[in-house]
C-alpha cells in the first residue's frame, strides 16, 4: 500500500479533494454507490441546468483512490452536457489520475458509477416519473434457524437479571418500545450492544428514538436476523443487510428476542 | 518531523547489535560443521547464543531450535508435531484470532486430513477457556494460542491455558512475537511445549528465529538436509544471524524493566487522550489486560487507509485493520472476532511504540491526529455527530 504506490495525481486529489459537499434543490440530484461493508461509498450530487453539469459536489468514506476518482471526475464532468458526462467511464477517472494501482481498479473505482446513478436519477425525476410505491412489508414472524437450540444457552426471551449479561456482546431485534429500553439499559452493563431494526425507522415513539439515536447502542437498520449459531452456546449471528441483500455474520454472545 | 509508531510491523536492529554481528561476516565466518579451528570458533558461539537464548525464556540450550523466523517456527511447531504424532489423534486448537500465519497453516493441515477448531473471543479479544475447555476431544493433539494479539495486544491467560493442556496431556504451543520483549516469558511456568519466537521483534536482524521444543516433545522436520539442529532443521547455521538475536535478547533482558514502563506511560496517554479528544472513538482490545506498547482504535465514519495516508502525509507511521489496505482487501479477522461489524473494522487505527519513540512524538500524534480525523469525516457520507 504505501503512498508509493499512488501517482502524484491521486495524492494532490486525496490531499486537496475538489468539490466536497452536498447540493439541495429541484435541479439537483444525487447518485450513491457501493457499500460501507466493503469500505467504500460515495454520493455525487449533479446541479443541472439546460442540461448541463452547472455544478457537482460529492462525499465518500474510502480509501485513497476511492477519494481521488470522486473528486477528479467532479472536476472532468462540470460543464458537461448529461450525455456527455454519461460516456465518462471509470477507465476514464483512472487515466486522468495517471493510473490506480490493480487492486484498485475495481474496488475503489466507483466514482463513474455513482455520476451515472445521479444523471439516471435527474432524468428519472425530470421525467416526473411517480416514485416507485414503497412497499411496506408487513414485519412478520419469521423462523430464525438456530432459535430451538440455543434457547437459554445465549438467546432468551425475557430478561430476568440484567446483570447476567455484564461484558456480553449483545443483539437486541427491535421489538418495539420495550426492546429500545431493553438495549439503552444493557448499555450500563457491555460495551457492545447492537440494535437491529428490519426496516429504514425504528418502531417506537419518537421521543425514545431519539434517546437511542445518542446512546451507544449500535444500531442497524433494515437488518434482518436469520440465524443463530455456536457450538454449546451462542457465539455468531447470521444477519441479511436488507439495503444491500448481503448475509454476514456478527460475533455475539447474546441474542435476546422479546416476546 | 518523522514518527515511527509501527513497532509490530518492523523494528530497526540496534546499533550493539550490528557490531556484534560484524565480527561474524569476516573474522570469524565458519561453518560449525567444519573439523577445523574456523569450524569450532562457530560451533562454540552457536551454543553460546543458544545458551543464552534458553535462559531469555526459561528453558535449557538443548530445547532451542534455530529458525529462519517466525512464520517458520510456526509451520515447524504446528505441521511438524502434528505429522509427528498423527498416532495419537487428528485434532488441533486455535483460537480465533492467531496470527495469519497460525491460521493459515491451520488451513493446510486441515487439507491433510486434520481437523481444527477455533476458539472464539469475548468482546475485548481473550481466548473464552470455558470453551476452549469444552472443545477438547480425546483426538485433540495440540493447542495453539498466541501469547498476544499482534494486532489488538490483548494479553491470553497463557499459564492457565497452558495447565489445561498439560494436565490433559495435550502439547501447548505459543507464538509469542508479539509478546517478547515487553513481558517475561517463562516456558516453564506457562507449562509451554512449543514456543516461537522472532530475532526482529527484539530489535534482532530479520530473518531468524527460534523454535522451543521441549525435552521428549517429538516433532517432524519440515526442511531435511544436512542434519543441522538436531536434524530437526537442516541448512548451514545462520551464524551472524544468530549472534544478533542472541546479542537482541541480552540487551532488552536488561533494558525490559525501563522499557515497558516508558511504553506504559506511552500508551496510557494515547488510551486516554485520543478517545477524550475525538468523538465517536472507541479503544479497541482490553484496556488492561494488553501489550504496555499497543494503542489501538477505531473511529466511526472513516475509514482506515485514508487515515494512514493523511497521517504519513504528516510523517507519521501507523497500521489499519482497514481491508483497503491488504492484500486480500478483507478486514481484519481479528477484529471481526471481537465483534465488529465490517465497516467498523475498516475505521480502525493501530499505534505501536517502540524502542526508539520519544514523548514527543506521543505528543505529535495527539496534535495532528483530530484534525486528519475531523477533515475525513467531513468527506463522509456516512457519519452523523
Amino acid at each position: 500500500m504505501g503512498t508509493l504506490h499512488y501517482s502524484p495525481t491521486v495524492m494532490d486529489h486525496f490531499r486537496n479533494p475538489r468539490n466536497v459537499g452536498s447540493l439541495e434543490g429541484n435541479n439537483v440530484a444525487m447518485g450513491r454507490v457501493g457499500n460501507p461493508v466493503c469500505g467504500d461509498l460515495m454520493d455525487i450530487y449533479i446541479e443541472v441546468e439546460n442540461d448541463r453539469i452547472v455544478d457537482i459536489k460529492f462525499k465518500t468514506f474510502g480509501c485513497g483512490s476511492a477519494i481521488a476518482t470522486s473528486s477528479m471526475i467532479t472536476e472532468m464532468v462540470k460543464g458537461k452536457t448529461l450525455d456527455e458526462a454519461m460516456k465518462v467511464s471509470r477507465k476514464d477517472v483512472a487515466s486522468e489520475l495517471d493510473g490506480l494501482p490493480p487492486i484498485k481498479m475495481h474496488c475503489s473505482n466507483l466514482a463513474a458509477d455513482a455520476l451515472h446513478e445521479a444523471i439516471k436519477n435527474y432524468r428519472k425525476m425530470q421525467a416526473q416519473q411517480p416514485e416507485e410505491a414503497q412497499k411496506e412489508i408487513p414485519p412478520e414472524n419469521k423462523k430464525i434457524i438456530g432459535e430451538q437450540k440455543f434457547l437459554n444457552h445465549g438467546l432468551y426471551h425475557r430478561v430476568d437479571d440484567i446483570s447476567q449479561f455484564k461484558d456480553k456482546r449483545v443483539i437486541v431485534p427491535d421489538r418495539g418500545n420495550k426492546s429500545i429500553e431493553l438495549a439503552m439499559a444493557l448499555t450500563e452493563q457491555t460495551g457492545r450492544v447492537v440494535f437491529l431494526s428490519s426496516s429504514k425507522d425504528i418502531s417506537g415513539s419518537s421521543d425514545i428514538k431519539t434517546k437511542l439515536k445518542r446512546s451507544d447502542v449500535k444500531v442497524l437498520y433494515e437488518s434482518e436476523l436469520l440465524e443463530i449459531k455456536g457450538s454449546e452456546d451462542v457465539e455468531k449471528v447470521r444477519v441479511l443487510d436488507k439495503n444491500e441483500d448481503e448475509e454476514y455474520e456478527l460475533s455475539v454472545d447474546s441474542v435476546i428476542i422479546l416476546n | 518531523m518523522n514518527v515511527y509508531l509501527d513497532y509490530q510491523a518492523a523494528k530497526p536492529v540496534d546499533q550493539r547489535v550490528i557490531e556484534a554481528m560484524l565480527p561474524y561476516y569476516f573474522d570469524h565466518f565458519g561453518n560449525p560443521s567444519s573439523l577445523h579451528k574456523e569450524g569450532d570458533k562457530a560451533e562454540e558461539i552457536l551454543e553460546k547464543c543458544r545458551e543464552n537464548l534458553a535462559r531469555f525464556i526459561g528453558g535449557e540450550k538443548e530445547e532451542i531450535i534455530f529458525t529462519s523466523g517466525a512464520t517458520e517456527a510456526n509451520n515447524l511447531a504446528l505441521i511438524g508435531y502434528a505429522m509427528r504424532n498423527k498416532d495419537k489423534g487428528n485434532h488441533l486448537i486455535i483460537s480465533e484470532i492467531e496470527h495469519i500465519s497460525i491460521h493459515n497453516i491451520a488451513k493446510y493441515l486441515q487439507k491433510c486430513g486434520f481437523e481444527v477448531s477455533k476458539i472464539p473471543v469475548d468482546q475485548y479479544g481473550r481466548v473464552n477457556i470455558d470453551k476452549l475447555v469444552n472443545r477438547i476431544t480425546e483426538k485433540t493433539i495440540l493447542i495453539s494460542i498466541g501469547y498476544a494479539s499482534d494486532e489488538i495486544g490483548t494479553l491470553q491467560e497463557i499459564s492457565e491455558i497452558g495447565k489445561i493442556a498439560r494436565e490433559k496431556n495435550i502439547a501447548f504451543h505459543s507464538d509469542a512475537v508479539a509478546a517478547e520483549g515487553l513481558v517475561t516469558i517463562d516456558v516453564q511456568k506457562d507449562h509451554i511445549d512449543l514456543l516461537s519466537l522472532s530475532s526482529n521483534d527484539i530489535y534482532g536482524p530479520k530473518g531468524v528465529g527460534v523454535l522451543y521444543v521441549k525435552k521428549r516433545v517429538k516433532i517432524n522436520p519440515l526442511i531435511i538436509g544436512g542434519g543441522q539442529e538436531k536434524g530437526l532443521r537442516s541448512g548451514t547455521e545462520n551464524i551472524p544471524g544468530v549472534v544478533g538475536m542472541s546479542t537482541a535478547a541480552e540487551i532488552i533482558a536488561k533494558e525490559m524493566g525501563e522499557e515497558v514502563k516508558r511504553f506504559t506511560d506511552y500508551r496510557d496517554r494515547l488510551l486516554k487522550n485520543i478517545p477524550e479528544i475525538i468523538p465517536k472513538c472507541h479503544v479497541n482490545g482490553h484496556l488492561k489486560k494488553r501489550l504496555p506498547n499497543n494503542a489501538h482504535f477505531r473511529f466511526a465514519g472513516i475509514e482506515g487507509e485514508s487515515l494512514l495516508l493523511s497521517l504519513n502525509d504528516k510523517g507519521i507511521a501507523v497500521s489499519t485493520g482497514s481491508a483497503c489496505s491488504s492484500k486480500t482487501l478483507e478486514p481484519s479477522h481479528t477484529l471481526i472476532s471481537l465483534g465488529l461489524l465490517h465497516e467498523e473494522a475498516h475505521g480502525s487505527l493501530e499505534l505501536t511504540c517502540g524502542r526508539f519513540n520519544k514523548e514527543r512524538d506521543i505528543d505529535e500524534v495527539i496534535e495532528v491526529l483530530p484534525g486528519i480525523v475531523h477533515k475525513l469525516r467531513e468527506l463522509s457520507p456516512i457519519y452523523r455527530e
